[in-house]
C-alpha cells in the first residue's frame, strides 16, 4: 500500500539530517591527495567517532571492520589546526596505480581527482554526480 | 667522548615536573588538592594521566565526570602533540613545576581531538611512525615488518621500556649503504604565535652535491624568519627536547638521534627570553 503526502512528510521528520564538510588536502608525506572531513547534526552537534564508522556504507563495511584504525580516524587538520574526520591515505597509491595503468594502455583520458574522488568518497558519505565523468566537447583523449 | 647513543637515552628519559590542578568551576564534593607527576617528554598526556584522573575523581560524583582534558594558561593541550613538544611550545621559559588545569566537562569539540582509549593513542602514535618512514624509505621498512614488531614499539613507548622500544626503532633508523641518509626528513616546525599548527615539508638530508644540510639549512628554507635576525637581534630561539642544537647540526644526526618516539622531530621556536 503506498503511503499518502502526509505519511511520507512524517518519515522524513523523523530521520536525521547530518551536514557535512568536506576538504581535499594533498600529503606531501604519502604525494596523494587526502580527504578531510566533519559533521555534525542540525543543531552543531559533531558526529562521534563511532557515529562516522556505523554510518559508512554498507558495502564497505566489512573493509572497515578489518581495521577501523587504518582506515578512518580523527585527526588534526594541518592547516586549521581543528579535528577533522580523515580517510587515511596509505593505500591511495596502490588502488591509484592500478586504474591507472589500465587507462593508459586503453588511452583513455583520466582526471586523477576525479577518478581518487569518486573511489573514496561514497565510502564517507560523497557520492561524485556522473556529469564529473562527461568529457567536455573537443577534449584531447589522449591522457 | 659522550657516545650518540647516550643522546638516545637522555632524550628517552626526559622528564618535565608537573602540578595538575582542578579546575575551579568543576564541582566537587570536598577540596581537591593538587597532584604532582614527573611527565616523560616523549608521551603523550592522555597516556601517562591515569592517576592524575583517579586522584580527582576521588573528589567528584560520577556524574560530574565527562572525558578529561587539560589546559595550560587558557589553551587546551593537545593530548596528541608530545608532552615535551607541548612544553617547549607553550612554557619552557617559566618557572617549574609546570602548572596544568584539569577538566572533565565542556570539552572543547572545536579545539581537542577525542582520546576515549588507549586504542586511540594508539592508532595516532602508529599513523605517525608510518607517515615518518614513507618520507624516510617510501614505506618499505614500516612495512617489512610484522605486526608483533608494530606492537612492540607502542608497548615500548606505553610501558617506558627504552631497550625494548629501540631493538624495533633501530630498523627505522637504518639506510642503504649507498645512500648517507634517509630519502626525507620527518620533521614538523610549531610557533605558537602563527595560525597555522605546523609546517611540514619534504627536505632531503643530502645536498646534490652531497653535503650534509644542517639544521639551519632546514630553517632557512621551511622557516627563514627563525634564523635571519631582523635589526641584527636574534628574537627566536630555536627548541628540541628541552634545548637549542648549534645550527650546524647534520638534519641526519638530528633525526636518527633526536625524533620522538614517532620518529618525527618536533622542532619549536619561540620568543627568546629578554632578560
Amino acid at each position: 500500500e503506498s503511503l499518502d503526502d502526509s505519511q511520507v512528510a512524517e518519515v522524513c521528520a523523523a530521520a536525521e539530517v547530518i551536514r557535512y564538510e568536506y576538504h581535499v588536502l594533498y600529503s606531501s608525506s604519502y604525494q596523494v591527495p587526502v580527504l578531510y572531513f566533519r559533521a555534525c547534526f542540525l543543531d552543531g552537534r559533531p558526529l562521534t567517532l563511532d557515529e562516522i564508522w556505523r554510518s559508512v556504507h554498507a558495502c564497505y563495511q566489512a573493509r572497515l571492520l578489518e581495521g577501523p584504525w587504518d582506515t578512518i580516524t580523527q585527526q588534526e587538520h594541518p592547516l586549521l589546526g581543528q579535528p577533522f574526520f580523515v580517510l587515511h591515505p596509505c593505500r591511495t597509491y596502490e588502488f591509484m596505480s592500478s586504474v591507472l595503468t589500465g587507462s593508459q594502455k586503453e588511452k583513455r583520458h583520466t582526471n586523477y581527482i576525479i577518478l581518487w574522488l569518486s573511489t573514496v568518497g561514497p565510502v564517507v558519505g560523497l557520492n561524485l554526480p556522473l556529469s564529473y565523468a562527461k568529457l567536455s566537447a573537443g577534449k584531447n583523449t589522449n591522457a | 667522548m659522550t657516545d650518540d647513543k647516550d643522546v638516545l637515552r637522555d632524550v628517552w628519559f626526559g622528564r618535565i615536573p608537573t602540578c595538575f590542578t582542578l579546575y575551579q568551576d568543576e564541582i566537587t564534593e570536598r577540596e581537591a588538592e593538587p597532584y604532582y607527576l614527573l611527565l616523560p617528554r616523549i608521551s603523550y598526556l592522555t597516556l601517562v594521566t591515569d592517576k592524575v584522573k583517579k586522584h580527582f575523581q576521588k573528589v567528584m560524583r560520577q556524574e560530574e565526570v565527562s572525558e578529561i582534558w587539560f589546559e595550560y594558561e587558557g589553551t587546551p593541550l593537545k593530548w596528541h602533540y608530545p608532552i615535551g613538544l607541548l612544553f617547549d611550545l607553550h612554557a619552557s621559559n617559566t618557572a617549574l613545576p609546570w602548572s596544568i588545569t584539569v577538566h572533565f566537562k565542556n570539552f572543547p569539540e572545536k579545539d581537542l581531538l577525542h582520546c576515549h582509549s588507549k586504542d586511540v593513542i594508539e592508532a595516532h602514535f602508529m599513523a605517525c611512525i608510518k607517515e615518518a618512514d614513507a618520507l624516510k624509505h617510501k614505506s618499505q621498512v614500516i612495512n617489512e615488518m610484522q605486526k608483533k614488531d608494530h606492537k612492540q614499539l607502542w608497548m615500548g613507548l606505553q610501558n617506558d621500556k627504552f631497550e625494548q622500544f629501540w631493538a624495533i626503532n633501530r630498523k627505522l633508523m637504518e639506510y642503504p649503504p649507498e645512500d648517507s641518509g634517509f630519502r626525507y626528513i620527518p620533521f614538523r616546525i610549531y610557533q605558537a604565535t602563527t595560525e597555522r599548527p605546523f609546517v611540514q615539508k619534504l627536505f632531503r638530508p643530502i645536498a646534490s652535491g652531497g653535503q650534509l644540510h644542517t639544521l639551519g639549512d632546514l630553517l632557512k628554507d621551511v622557516c627563514p624568519s627563525a634564523v635571519t635576525s631582523e635589526d641584527g637581534e636574534q628574537k627566536t630561539q630555536v627548541m628540541i627536547h628541552g634545548i637549542e642544537p648549534m645550527l650546524e647540526t647534520p638534519i641526519q644526526w638530528l633525526s636518527e638521534h633526536m625524533s620522538y618516539p614517532d620518529n618525527f622531530l618536533h622542532i619549536s621556536i619561540i620568543p627568546r627570553p629578554t632578560d
